[in-house]
């Protein structure tokens, strides 16, 4: 097997090389030091791809994965978790403040660039190997545990009613409808719109009070690990870290292993296809495909009597649900493959059962796409922390400060979000490899059912790839 | 009808990138069919 894998690698190596880089010309022009061209990346981790499938058929022979092991190593201080609640209030009222109180001119005012960098992006940067930190910080699970045990101070045990239990079909559909909306303002609105400070404020309110009502409602913990949005999309990425903040403790566990014990309530894996999805979009509508498709999209609304900019809103929320759909049905046919394989396993138990194999995929894709963002418009935190609401202060000295562009190349960029593809998918198949060895009874049908993990994580990592290539140029 | 023919240098590398998905599921089918032709060989 692995003379095939010598043989099929050198064999598209030598394919690829025969063939002239002339598309490559039309890409940015810092990435045109690239020793090969972009699509060969795309044939480069194939190859580590399948490389990687026939070691863990070789060399991984039993799960190791799915049983949690986690030693503590510190004991939290109460006083921090309290800290850590008030600066994340603190914040969220700061910012609201500065979204309606400060200039509405979006480069000016610190709420856009804070909502889509620091909060969006960098979040899940930090997570995936600091743990849920952003569970410390949560401002609306820091009010709710507030307003509880004030009320228990005043009334006693039974001042407040006990919570209702949290409908378990409902699962984590609300997080999933609300990591879709929030895509849909930050993709399909328009710049004008997206980007308002005061209107990036009061979504922040009505956030708010449906997280408030919903931890009210149904107690803090089981709405905060459902129904959450944020709170369940960055959790979901603390998940592949080495780090594990709980119940007052610290633990450190094997990375990749926390993921592993994702309880596949409803909407999981919708959740998930929906992370990768809309940030596949995110790229995609910037790629030629698209900017060819909208406008006929957007000519057909207009024909059937909407307005111009109405059509480019229906157009574009097409776009971003066909992208979501077209990754939850690229999963779906890897799971109708691997239910194939038989040992009567159905698509639907494969389904939930491999969920947790995609969020290193959504923790890649979204490195891949937004490493540039962080790294350039990061910068810009500098300089709006000193003028946050844009009226020409400088509290901290800072407000001079310019963003450098030179930090990092287009070609540098380019290589990190190559890597981040590649270890992404792999990690998705090591994770995919140690749940088939625990679910399958023989070893030889783990394997073969892997098979169809293989390509899908061959695809997305593809997709990726053109997707980030067509985007650059 | 011949402007996507005109514009082939601007998306025929976007085809490349679809080439490693049929080459690992050829192989792979490839692989299936010469398993199960050995199982139904020896049994």
């Amino acid at each position: 097997m692995r003379r095939r894998l010598i043989v099929l690698g050198a064999g598209l190596a030598g394919a690829a090389l025969a063939v002239p880089a002339t598309a490559s010309a039309h890409g940015l022009v810092g990435k045109q030091d690239l020793p090969i061209p972009e699509w060969l990346f795309a044939w480069g981790a194939a190859v580590v791809l399948v490389a990687s499938f026939v070691a863990l058929a070789a060399l991984w022979t039993s799960p190791r994965l799915q049983e949690l092991r986690e030693r503590p190593v510190w004991r939290v201080p109460r006083i921090l978790d309290v800290l850590c609640g008030l600066i994340g209030v603190a914040a969220f009222v700061f910012i609201v403040y500065a979204g309606l109180a400060g200039s509405q001119t979006a480069l000016e005012n610190i709420v856009p660039t804070f909502v889509y960098v620091p909060f969006w992006v960098a979040i899940p940067f930090i997570s995936f190997w600091a743990g849920d930190v952003f569970r410390a910080f949560n401002p609306w699970r820091a009010v709710a545990r507030f307003a509880a045990w004030a009320a228990g101070r005043m009334g006693g045990a039974s001042a407040l009613p006990a919570p209702l239990e949290y409908p378990r079909r409902l699962g984590r559909w609300p997080a999933m409808v609300g990591i879709l909306f929030f895509a849909w303002v930050e993709l399909v609105l328009p710049p004008g719109q997206r980007d308002d400070p005061s209107t990036l404020a009061i979504m922040g309110l009505a956030y708010a009070a449906v997280q408030l009502v919903g931890m009210s409602l149904y107690g803090i913990d089981p709405w905060l690990r459902n129904a959450d949005p944020f709170g369940v999309y960055f959790g979901m990425f603390a998940r592949l870290a080495p780090l594990h903040w709980k119940d007052g403790r610290l633990f450190v566990r094997r990375p990749l292993s926390g993921v592993v014990q994702l309880e596949t309530r409803p909407g999981t894996v919708a959740l998930v296809t929906t992370m990768i999805g809309t940030t596949s979009f995110d790229g995609f509508s910037q790629g030629k495909v698209w900017t060819s498709i909208a406008p006929h999209l957007q000519q057909w609304f207009i024909d059937l009597g909407f307005t111009a900019q109405t059509s480019v809103d229906i157009a574009f929320t097409i776009g971003l649900l066909a992208m979501v759909a077209i990754i939850s049905a690229f999963y779906r046919v890897g799971v109708i493959g691997m239910a194939s394989v038989g040992e009567g396993h159905d698509a639907a138990e494969l389904s939930r059962r491999f969920a947790h194999t995609l969020v290193p995929i959504a923790l890649a894709y979204l490195v891949a796409h937004y490493f540039s963002l962080v790294g350039y418009q990061g910068q810009a935190m500098f300089y709006l922390v000193s003028d946050p609401l844009g009226h020409g202060t400088d509290y901290l000295g800072t407000a001079g400060v310019a963003i450098d562009y030179g930090w990092v190349s287009a070609t540098g960029i380019w290589y990190v979000q190559v890597a981040a593809l590649v270890i992404g998918h792999v990690c998705g198949l090591v994770l995919a490899h140690d749940r088939a060895l625990s679910l399958y009874r023989d070893p030889r049908a783990a394997t073969r059912s892997q098979y169809w993990m293989l390509v899908v994580m061959v695809g997305f990592t593809s997709l990726g790839l053109w997707i980030l290539s067509a985007a650059s140029q | 009808m011949s402007v996507p023919f005109a514009h082939i240098g601007h998306w025929w590398t976007s085809i490349l990138y679809l080439a490693p998905v049929v080459v690992v599921i050829v192989w792979l089918g490839f692989q299936s069919w010469r398993a199960k032709r050995h199982d139904r060989d020896g049994s």
